[in-house]
């Protein structure tokens, strides 16, 4: 039991950021050369990276006692683990499709931007805890969503470009078709904005909670994430919006690709935002203002 | 000579002599039978497309392979041809250019469309054929197999066989594919009945499409089309409702002015609900007015756009070759070394007999020395006897090996019959 617990202590970010970055390197190696063992090798080091990835949020969660969601640390990572599922579930029903030269990069981007965040636990009590994980679900969701609805549209205008071209191959790369891409672009801005919605509700809950009990100050609604998130929020259901019209008109498949991509700007701005702005989030009330931490969306 | 190939090829023997000389599955058949009573003992196996007749036969030892005129009269004879007029046209192989011609046949090296992936299971057909008749045995059977780990080989290693080279595949495999995830669920719309229009609507059918309607300005034509591939005709006044009920066209018409202007299209285009539209414009002039394309949704393609992705891909096939010719050298190189190999298994089992039968006498006599021995005393003894005749035969046998990947290990071979004073 104790070597079983020192085993799982010793999983370190950089086994499983390691795992994936060879992985990524597969990936990017077919368009440079054909292996018939590659699909192998990156299916197998995609699979050890998850494998190392759900020991360490599982050994921090029963460190912890909670849910891995608990500290924007913990967030990245979670988000990061969902996609790395993704990933693996469309590298072994699509092994043609470089699905990994987009989600990869995007994989590795949130586990360092774990290595940078606060580590430090969000306050709760019983009530709280529970909109707390409400809180944090939705923004996991919507995130995600955006993601990887930005990832089909940047394959869709890839796949559009190649199309327009005449091109019968961009570089060796195999995309998924038009069809298949707006399926996913279609639905994610709706997905997105319907989390995002009820995250900011339940945040705005969670506070409340927290108020009246004395764990928090009020988080005003200048705050720094209470504005950037009620933006993204608006963005989100504009964009919702915008894709369902387009949907049933010509051309449609380009608007929805680009409102993704514009999606994913909207949350990278909004990160950047949280990085740069002062909060009250997630703060005691007995903690001083001033430095913000790296926690971004929840 | 333990291998030997005669055969026909699309590169040199031309097609009205090719199919005198092609051979149907029952005839391949039928000359196996008279290959077996004529040259007993030996292999062969005869591989018969619309591009190659080729017979693979193969012997070892004081059965070799008959000789390739031989080979060649009997195949002139099955065919009821003249050796004298085959002589000069059939190319003939020994040995080593035998398995490298195989190889390069079943990984469509030689294919008159390089990389096609059809010959392989030419190649396998014309195995199980020659298993059927009793003609296969344990050389063809190695070369063989050899051959399609070779094809495999290629096919996974590099991109030879990947690109398509046709107009109709490559409209259908690339383009629409790359708009369309599926087909079944989509409405097709042939605009013409031309020979150009039944292979793409092939394409189709294979990559799932059902829902077909076939239009052409002669009615008649377009109904037979339509019955023969099992489509729907509609009369060329409906081309409009037509347009805007499918999700992808293939145009194909002999007409000398565009079918579907801009202003057809455009009133089309107000009843499709904003659906994407792929038009395959195969016809020389185009059907289609090009600012069709420009419009948004619509992934228009023409024959001059079919035909660069054509080239491009038998570019990117040609660019291919030096890398799956390595493979085929290196498969080569491989299957030659375990031949010759293979030739010295006699003198391998010679020498261990040799070694086994004086460790044994040696042994008797220790026994019989030293009765006090048990039997777990001696079965050690025995065991490190063995164990010291596997050392002591190690090296001489792993240089036989090495030297086998270079060729037949002739000298080897008599330095060690002369050293251990083994018999032929």
């Amino acid at each position: 039991m104790h070597r079983m617990a020192a085993f799982l202590s010793g999983i370190s970010i950089v086994c499983f950021a390691a795992s994936y970055g060879v992985a990524l390197a597969c990936e990017a190696s077919r368009l440079v050369f054909r292996s018939g063992v590659r699909g192998a090798v990156m299916v197998f080091f995609a699979a050890a990276g998850l494998v190392a990835h759900t020991l360490f949020l599982g050994w921090r969660a029963a460190a912890s006692g909670t849910l891995p969601l608990s500290s924007p640390f913990d967030w990245y990572l979670l988000a990061a683990w969902v996609l790395a599922v993704a990933y693996l579930w469309l590298a072994l029903a699509n092994p043609k499709t470089p699905i990994g030269l987009f989600l990869l990069p995007v994989i590795l981007g949130l586990v360092g931007a774990a290595t940078v965040a606060s580590r430090e636990p969000f306050l709760h009590d019983a009530a709280s805890l529970f909109w707390g994980r409400v809180h944090g679900a939705f923004h996991l969701v919507w995130s995600v969503s955006v993601v990887l609805g930005a990832i089909a549209g940047s394959m869709w205008l890839l796949q559009a470009w190649r199309l327009t071209v005449k091109s019968s191959s961009a570089g060796g790369l195999r995309l998924p078709s038009l069809e298949r891409l707006e399926h996913v672009t279609s639905r994610t801005p709706a997905i997105a904005a319907w989390a995002a919605t009820a995250g900011f509700a339940s945040g705005l809950i969670l506070n409340a909670v927290n108020h009246r009990r004395g764990l928090m100050e009020t988080v005003p609604w200048t705050d720094p994430v209470v504005m950037r998130m009620g933006l993204v929020v608006a963005w989100l259901i504009v964009a919702s919006q915008w894709a369902a019209m387009a949907r049933r008109r010509p051309g449609g498949g380009r608007v929805m690709a680009w409102l993704s991509l514009a999606s994913l700007v909207v949350m990278a701005g909004s990160i950047a935002w949280g990085l740069a702005g002062t909060t009250r989030h997630g703060r005691p009330a007995e903690s001083p203002l001033g430095v913000a931490d790296a926690e971004v969306v929840r | 000579m333990m291998l030997a190939l005669v055969g026909a090829t699309h590169r040199t023997v031309p097609l009205a002599l090719r199919e005198r000389l092609a051979f149907t599955a029952e005839q391949a058949a039928d000359a196996l039978a008279r290959f077996r009573d004529r040259f007993p003992g030996r292999e062969g196996v005869l591989l018969s497309t619309c591009n190659r007749v080729e017979f693979y036969a193969a012997g070892e030892a004081e059965v070799a392979a008959p000789p390739v005129e031989e080979l060649l009269s009997f195949l002139a004879e099955c065919r009821g041809l003249e050796a004298a007029a085959l002589a000069p046209v059939l190319s003939r192989e020994h040995d080593e250019a035998v398995v490298r011609h195989l190889f390069s046949v079943a990984a469509g090296l030689d294919s008159m469309v390089l990389g096609e992936p059809q010959i392989l299971s030419q190649v396998k057909q014309a195995w199980t054929i020659a298993q059927d008749n009793r003609t296969a045995g344990p050389l063809t059977a190695g070369m063989f197999q050899a051959a399609l780990r070779t094809a495999k080989r290629v096919a996974t290693e590099t991109a030879l066989g990947r690109e398509r080279v046709s107009i109709p595949s490559v409209a259908v495999a690339e383009f629409a594919s790359s708009v369309f995830e599926r087909f079944d669920d989509k409405r097709i719309l042939l605009i013409g009945a031309g020979k150009m229009a039944a292979e793409t609507l092939r394409y189709l059918r294979a990559a799932g499409g059902r829902d077909v309607v076939i239009v052409n300005r002669t009615a008649s034509r377009a109904d037979d089309l339509a019955a023969r591939l099992g489509a729907k005709p509609a009369s060329f006044d409906e081309l409009e409702r037509e347009l805007a009920a499918a999700d992808l066209v293939v145009s194909t018409t002999g007409s000398s002015e565009p079918v579907v202007s801009l202003d057809l299209f455009d009133r089309a285009e107000a009843h499709r609900e904003g659906r994407p539209l792929v038009v395959l414009d195969l016809a020389v002039p185009r059907d289609f007015d090009p600012r069709v394309g420009e419009r948004p949704g619509v992934w228009l393609s023409c024959v001059d756009d079919l035909a660069e992705a054509c080239d491009a891909n038998r570019r990117s096939r040609q660019r291919e070759l030096p890398r799956a010719l390595a493979i085929v050298d290196e498969e080569t190189s491989r299957f030659m070394g375990d031949m010759h190999h293979r030739s010295t298994a006699p003198v391998i089992e010679q020498l261990r007999a040799g070694w086994s039968e004086t460790g044994e006498a040696e042994l008797e006599r220790l026994f019989r020395r030293l009765p006090h021995l048990d039997d777990r005393d001696r079965d050690e003894i025995r065991q490190s006897f063995d164990r010291y005749a596997a050392k002591m035969l190690h090296p001489p046998l792993a240089s036989l090996r090495s030297e086998s990947h270079a060729g037949p290990p002739h000298g080897l071979l008599d330095a060690l019959k002369r050293l251990f004073n083994l018999k032929d």
